[in-house]
């Protein structure tokens, strides 16, 4: 019988291991995220890594390590062959390729396949087939799911004539649209379009980007509804043909598309409403056969209608705020089905509460951008680095003080996560979090946080995808403009602390003792003196 | 012992990031009574490579600065020693600088080009994302200073408008 060897294999879990040594195709938090979860379950592990990237995190906790190449992702974590190359000499069966670089490329998954290795994710067919967002509408629309009114065809748009026959499908669609780039996601190759003047503008810059980030220079048209969220079902398959879902994010504060901020469940969704989200999710996985884990992506109207986007074959970077509220881990589960083995009986448990969720995660991503700058790259070099501990945090991170932060790769540098009884109770718990957080020597996105953990708006879940983008200008600019004139005076004060030996603080090590024109200060003051200081300046003048 | 001083913040990438004069003695206009706990790091006080007494890092509320503080004597002392103070010419060139560091993805004008302000000038791919940067003024393209598939830093010099 079926069952009775299913339940066995469920059993039997606790002395096996899916696999012996897996190699990981990453860099970063997620590499790390990934091996950690192999150690755990004894797999051996081998990391890949780039020049830029000798000392990096990943390359130390891994078993082994093989060096790919120049600091450029086309040279090195972009390197299907060497990468497959270096499974296959270190002798290890599986390839998980994290998110990003690879994880999407069915090229990639088939070249694996083919070396007798095993993928970590969906099969090749199946992320080919996803992989095309325009094959992924038709696909939904013949499963019967409701889809945003677009193209159901790509355009090149350097074909002949190709500009006629566009302007012709937006206006049958009607504006304000979006130029999507039919190879990807992540916003990459996204343009929005208000009116007809803009189109072409917007198709050249969106299919231009498309081409750099996925090569692949071609787009389709779809319609933007605002407001709206972003709300995402995350889906684990098995090869038994046995599709869950296991309950759903929100992660509508997005700038460019490209997410700043995301919890779990979603806040504001009857019972009725989940339950009908997830079995739509499941019915779209089931119709390209998904094994392994993946996302669906909706938006949700101002009349609660949600419609579908696409399915994200790939561990997304926001997969924890789900293990946290389902007490599950993602990874970990993705390797057992990888191994072959049928969803664990965890994740259906999960699974069939997941439409009453019990506890509320949110997580921010901190990254190497400026948000008063429309969130510019800022990479450089970590000072400063301190992070938040203590009850319901997690922290996914692969950088420290002194890290250099490189242009070559992603701008995310850290997760930070929260978990709580409710969303109100991991709203002040995050805002805590982010009160015990410090980051120097490069600007981050953390003064976003902080505004948005102590925005009336946000507490009540006012979300919308373009709520950034629309009104987060002028609030950096303001509040910038108060940190400065706060951050000067204290800057003055530092440095007449120092004029006047009156520090209360160690001077910098070494420096008053070489005699030369260095003032010293303050090295290791932590934040909170600092801020009693601060505002002691503030009320006491002298 | 001075507590006059103003400070200056290194680099100036965002409007309003001029320097101000700080009073250490008189009452903080920005700060008592705002009702809002700022968080402040204040980093070691390190010489000055500006010309300052010396430069901090503060970060309140994660926004981070490098400040030059100087004596605000000398800084009015310097100011009136510079012999045209204040006085930029405004009819020399732009030079248009690396706010970000990138790579060079495109170059859309050449030298002898009229371009208006706002037109794109080139396209800085970083971190993914292509990024076009525009025309802070209207004028005649001076000189393209780097080339399609080149690297930058900020602060390097990019096109020269007159």
């Amino acid at each position: 019988m079926t069952s009775v060897a299913t339940a066995s294999l469920r059993k039997d879990r606790g002395g096996q291991r899916p696999f012996d040594r897996v190699l990981v195709a990453n860099r970063g938090e997620i590499a790390v995220r990934i091996i950690r979860a192999c150690r755990e379950m004894g797999i051996a592990t081998v990391a890949v890594y780039s020049d830029a990237d000798v000392d990096a995190p990943h390359v130390r906790l891994a078993d082994r390590a093989i060096r790919l190449g120049p600091p450029a992702a086309v040279d090195s974590y972009l390197r299907g062959d060497l990468i497959v190359e270096a499974a296959l000499s270190t002798g290890a069966e599986a390839i998980h390729p994290g998110y990003g670089f690879l994880a999407e490329r069915a090229s990639f998954a088939r070249a694996t396949e083919d070396a007798g290795l095993v993928f970590v994710g969906p099969s090749s067919t199946t992320i080919e087939l996803l992989g095309d967002k325009v094959a992924a509408r038709r696909t939904a629309v013949a499963a019967g799911i409701p889809i945003l009114p677009g193209t159901l065809e790509p355009f090149a748009v350097d074909a002949p004539d190709a500009v006629e026959a566009i302007l012709v499908a937006a206006e049958r669609i009607g504006y304000p649209l979006l130029v999507k780039a039919a190879a990807g996601g992540g916003g990459r190759g996204m343009r929005r379009v208000m009116t007809a003047d803009d189109l072409p503008a917007a198709l050249i810059a969106g299919a231009d980007e498309a081409a750099a980030a996925f090569g692949d220079g071609a787009v389709y048209l779809e319609r933007e509804i605002h407001p709206a969220r972003h709300i995402e079902v995350q889906l684990l398959g098995d090869v038994e043909g046995s599709v869950v879902a296991l309950g759903e994010r929100d992660c509508s504060l997005q700038r460019r598309h490209q997410k700043l901020l995301e919890e779990a469940p979603a806040p504001l969704l009857t019972e009725a409403e989940r339950r009908d989200l997830h079995e739509t999710a499941v019915k779209a996985a089931m119709a390209v056969g998904l094994v392994n884990a993946a996302t669906a992506e909706f938006l949700f109207d101002t009349s609660r209608r949600f419609w579908f986007l696409e399915i994200n074959t790939r561990l997304q970077v926001e997969h924890g705020v789900t293990e946290l509220v389902h007490d599950i881990d993602i990874v970990r589960e993705q390797l057992w089905i990888a191994a072959g083995y049928p969803c664990s009986e965890r994740v259906l448990d999960a699974a069939a509460q997941a439409a009453r969720p019990k506890r509320h995660a949110i997580e921010v991503r901190l990254s190497a951008e400026d948000p008063a700058r429309g969130f510019a790259p800022t990479p450089g070099t970590i000072g400063r680095w301190d992070l938040p501990h203590g009850p319901g945090i997690r922290v996914d991170t692969a950088v420290a003080s002194a890290s250099r932060i490189v242009p070559d790769y992603d701008p995310l540098i850290a997760k930070l996560m929260v978990v709580d009884e409710s969303r109100d109770a991991a709203i002040d718990r995050l805002a805590r979090a982010l009160d015990e957080t410090t980051i120097g020597g490069i600007q981050t996105t953390l003064p976003f946080h902080r505004f948005i953990v102590a925005d009336p708006a946000f507490r009540v879940a006012d979300l919308s995808v373009d709520w950034v983008d629309r009104h987060w200008a002028a609030i950096a600019t303001e509040r910038r403009l108060e940190a400065l004139d706060i951050a000067a005076r204290a800057a003055g004060a530092a440095v007449a602390d120092v004029g006047s030996g009156a520090s209360p603080t160690p001077l910098v090590g070494g420096s008053a003792a070489t005699g030369k024109d260095i003032v010293g200060g303050p090295a290791v003051a932590s934040a909170w003196s600092r801020v009693g200081r601060a505002r002691a300046i503030d009320r006491w003048p002298r | 012992m001075t507590r006059r001083f103003r400070v200056v913040p290194s680099a100036a990438l965002v409007p309003g990031d001029e320097p101000r004069d700080i009073d250490l003695d008189a009452v903080d206009p920005s700060g008592a009574g705002i009702g809002r706990e700022p968080m402040v790091f204040v980093g070691p006080v390190r010489p000055s490579a500006a010309g300052g007494r010396a430069t901090v890092e503060v970060v309140v509320d994660g926004w981070r600065f490098e400040l030059d503080v100087e004596d605000h004597a000398r800084a009015e002392l310097r100011r009136r020693a510079t012999r045209e103070p204040d006085a930029t010419a405004a009819s020399g060139p732009t030079e248009i600088r690396a706010i970000i560091p990138g790579r060079i993805a495109a170059i859309r004008v050449a030298p002898g080009d009229v371009v208006e302000a706002g037109q794109g000038l080139l396209v800085v791919e970083a971190m993914k994302m292509q990024n076009e940067l525009r025309a802070p003024v209207s004028g005649t393209v001076e000189r393209v200073a780097v080339e399609e598939g080149q690297t930058i830093d900020n602060g390097d010099i990019l096109v020269v408008v007159r």
